[in-house]
């Protein structure tokens, strides 16, 4: 889950990284009682980059210019998203902008360092120029100093870029991040640093051990219940008409590609799988496949829907009652029939003719053969 | 790798609601497990497996232990696979998924130490058809064979095998690596495990967008494997920018707006095509091809 502005800034001043004096707007009066001298920087607090370019970052002199501004981001939408709240923060005079960040390098299994003297807005111009130090065993300052040198840092920014460098790896171990980074950071012509922007990602499996993150910023437990509503199902919301409901994200994936070779539209999918996932709420079967069809037919174009399910702790028989179930209280449902999408089901296992028995009594077409399933849906949408 | 119907094998765990589960399945298919570990359980007996409270207790009663497999919660697993490598096992199965990526580096910086292979996390394990299960395959899909399958998603590799032991295709091992992050073993490892191993003939390579190791597996293959692989790639019409579950499966650079393509279907495909594997595009379209291959293989 990644942080706002303020709230990385927040780890940062904790760890002793540079930062400059801020201030949280809630509405626009609060800047009437702004501790922040003049001129200020107005940030919008979204989950987006390039927030400058979009207009979420002004300058400002005084307060009147302030409130008029602060009136205007917050009814400024950027990429759909409307800020809560504001940072108001102190102007910094930067001679360079650089680029420092940590991230976890899956090709590697290590933490990658990554630096570069040309950041801020420069930084994607200047990719070639990005370095990388893999940090290879325990962390020690040395891999610090070695990226400062590979951006080619030299005198004393040495010494105070690696400084930098190491308490961003102190945050990344000790809060299970993916990605911390400092962007720009800002070097006046004294020498002295600044982070003027920061980015942190927390690890979604991580973040349960991180309570004192919770209490920090109490939004984010709302926000991380909201990420996984139904007990952790992953869904994934597309445009068209048939809604696939599958136990696996790599067969999820299959599954919508082979929709679309067959020229079909999926309107998205949910994966029910998650069962050797042992942290958080566990679904039952019933649970997971109500909540998952709840949610696709929340979507008002879906004329079919696909489950297929493959390999689960549970039989074929054992599946096809719980689809029964949670299908016949919603077919009829106030003891009427409702107009409802059709159902195709796939299922591959223990006591499948039983299965295809049970469910085909229910008008359900049962096959084995995901090839025919997916031919069968789609016949169904033409 | 030493992986067989004698491997000596420990489920940690095990009175957690998987390891109940699974223990007594793996223990049917004829794998040996010689005892569960469980802190705070030791004593009980399940399914006529012993628990005991720590892994060096087991060792002590049973002797040498080749392989764990690992069900406990996510938190837990770093602490109970050093334990495992401090007790001198070698060879571990991580089954259970959300471990915290940072607990994964911790855990392969000790295992590339000590030598130890470590599948998972996230991942369905090994089998070998007819002969030894570790980790949750569900043994009806599978047959005795000369298909080796190497795999990151472990509901597709089910579906696959089911494909190939449908046209009557078996396999020799079958492995899913695991579909977190950070996971202990790569293709390339299992690539030349499955090179080296006398019954596979063939090799079927399941990758997904997300990540890189379709592309190292891509390259090692041209350099290294000799034997016959046919690849299949999943997610070629997910949406960009969207996590499809699987947490390397998302197709945006971690570092936002850098504009990096590494990832996408469009570079695993373009390097399979460069390593001359053939990817198939459907399934099922995986036994016609291994069915092409081994008749010309046999007219040879």
């Amino acid at each position: 889950m990644e942080l706002l502005e303020y709230q990385a800034k927040e780890l940062f001043r904790q760890m002793g990284i540079p930062v400059l004096p801020s201030q949280r707007i809630y509405q626009p009066r609060d800047l009437r009682s702004l501790t922040v001298p003049y001129p200020i920087a107005l940030k919008s607090q979204v989950h987006t980059s390039r927030r400058g370019k979009a207009g979420g970052i002004r300058f400002v002199e005084n307060t009147i210019d302030a409130m008029a501004v602060a009136q205007t981001i917050f009814h400024l939408p950027i990429q759909g998203n409307y800020p809560e709240l504001l940072l108001a923060e102190a102007k910094y005079d930067a001679e360079h902008e650089f680029y420092l960040a940590v991230v976890l390098d899956s090709s590697s299994r290590r933490p990658v360092l990554l630096g570069s003297q040309y950041g801020g807005e420069d930084v994607e111009a200047h990719l070639d120029q990005m370095q990388q130090v893999i940090v290879e065993r325990e962390f020690s300052p040395f891999y610090a100093r070695r990226l400062a040198l590979k951006m080619g840092v030299e005198g004393t920014l040495i010494q105070s870029v690696s400084a930098i460098v190491e308490k961003m790896y102190t945050l990344f171990i000790h809060y299970d991040l993916d990605l911390i980074e400092i962007n720009p950071l800002g070097i006046n012509v004294t020498g002295d640093l600044m982070a003027l922007d920061g980015k942190v990602t927390i690890n979604d499996a991580a973040l349960g051990r991180h309570t004192g993150l919770g209490q920090l910023f109490p939004s984010l437990l709302s926000q991380s219940s909201l990420q996984t509503p139904s007990g952790g199902l992953n869904r994934v919301e597309l445009e068209g008409n048939i809604g696939v409901l599958c136990n696996g994200a790599g067969l999820a994936m299959a599954t919508l590609d082979l929709i679309h070779q067959a020229k079909g539209k999926p309107a998205g999918f949910v994966d029910v799988g998650g069962e050797y996932r042992q942290s958080g709420s566990r679904l039952s079967l019933q649970e997971s496949l109500q909540h998952g069809l709840d949610w696709i037919q929340q979507v008002p174009e879906v004329t079919v829907i696909l489950i297929n399910l493959i390999g689960s702790t549970f039989s074929c028989l054992e599946v096809a009652n719980a689809i029964a179930d949670s299908w016949n209280t919603r077919v009829f449902a106030n003891g009427s029939l409702v107009a409802s999408p059709q159902l195709v089901v796939r299922l591959v296992g223990d006591d499948f003719a039983l299965a295809q028995a049970h469910l085909s009594s229910l008008h359900v077409p049962v096959f084995d053969r995901l090839d025919d399933a997916i031919a069968y849906a789609i016949k169904l949408t033409i | 790798m030493n992986f067989s119907s004698n491997s000596n094998v420990l489920i940690q765990g095990i009175t957690d609601p998987l390891g109940r589960i699974y223990a007594p399945r793996m223990q049917k298919y004829g794998t040996r497990i010689v005892a569960g570990v469980d802190p705070g359980q030791g004593g009980q007996i399940i399914q006529g497996i012993a628990v005991y409270d720590m892994v060096e207790q087991a060792i002590a009663q049973v002797g040498t232990i080749d392989i764990t497999v690992l069900f406990v919660p996510p938190y837990a697993v770093l602490d109970a696979a050093l334990e495992a490598i401090t007790a001198g096992i070698r060879q571990l199965v991580i089954i259970t998924e959300g471990v915290p990526p940072l607990d994964m580096v911790h855990l392969l910086r000790q295992a590339e130490a000590t030598e130890t292979l470590v599948i998972g996390p996230n991942a369905p394990g090994l089998i070998i058809p007819g002969q030894l299960l570790l980790g949750i395959h569900p043994p009806l899909f599978y047959q005795p064979g000369s298909v080796g399958i190497v795999s990151r998603s472990s509901t597709l590799t089910y579906e696959i095998a089911w494909e190939l032991t449908q046209a009557g295709l078996g396999q020799s091992m079958v492995i899913g690596i695991g579909s977190d992050r950070i996971v202990g073993s790569s293709f390339q490892q299992w690539l030349q495990i499955l090179e080296e191993d006398d019954r596979t003939e063939v090799i079927v390579l399941i990758g997904e967008i997300g990540g890189d190791s379709e592309e190292m597996a891509a390259q090692y293959v041209s350099e290294v494997i000799d034997k016959p692989v046919v690849a299949y790639l999943a997610g070629r019409t997910a949406p960009k920018g969207q996590s499809m579950g699987h947490a390397g499966a998302i197709i945006a650079s971690l570092i936002a707006d850098m504009g990096t393509d590494i990832g996408t279907a469009e570079s695993k495909l373009a390097a399979f095509k460069q390593a001359k594997i053939p990817v198939v595009n459907r399934p099922s379209q995986v036994p016609d091809w291994i069915k092409k291959v081994s008749n010309k293989i046999n007219k040879g």
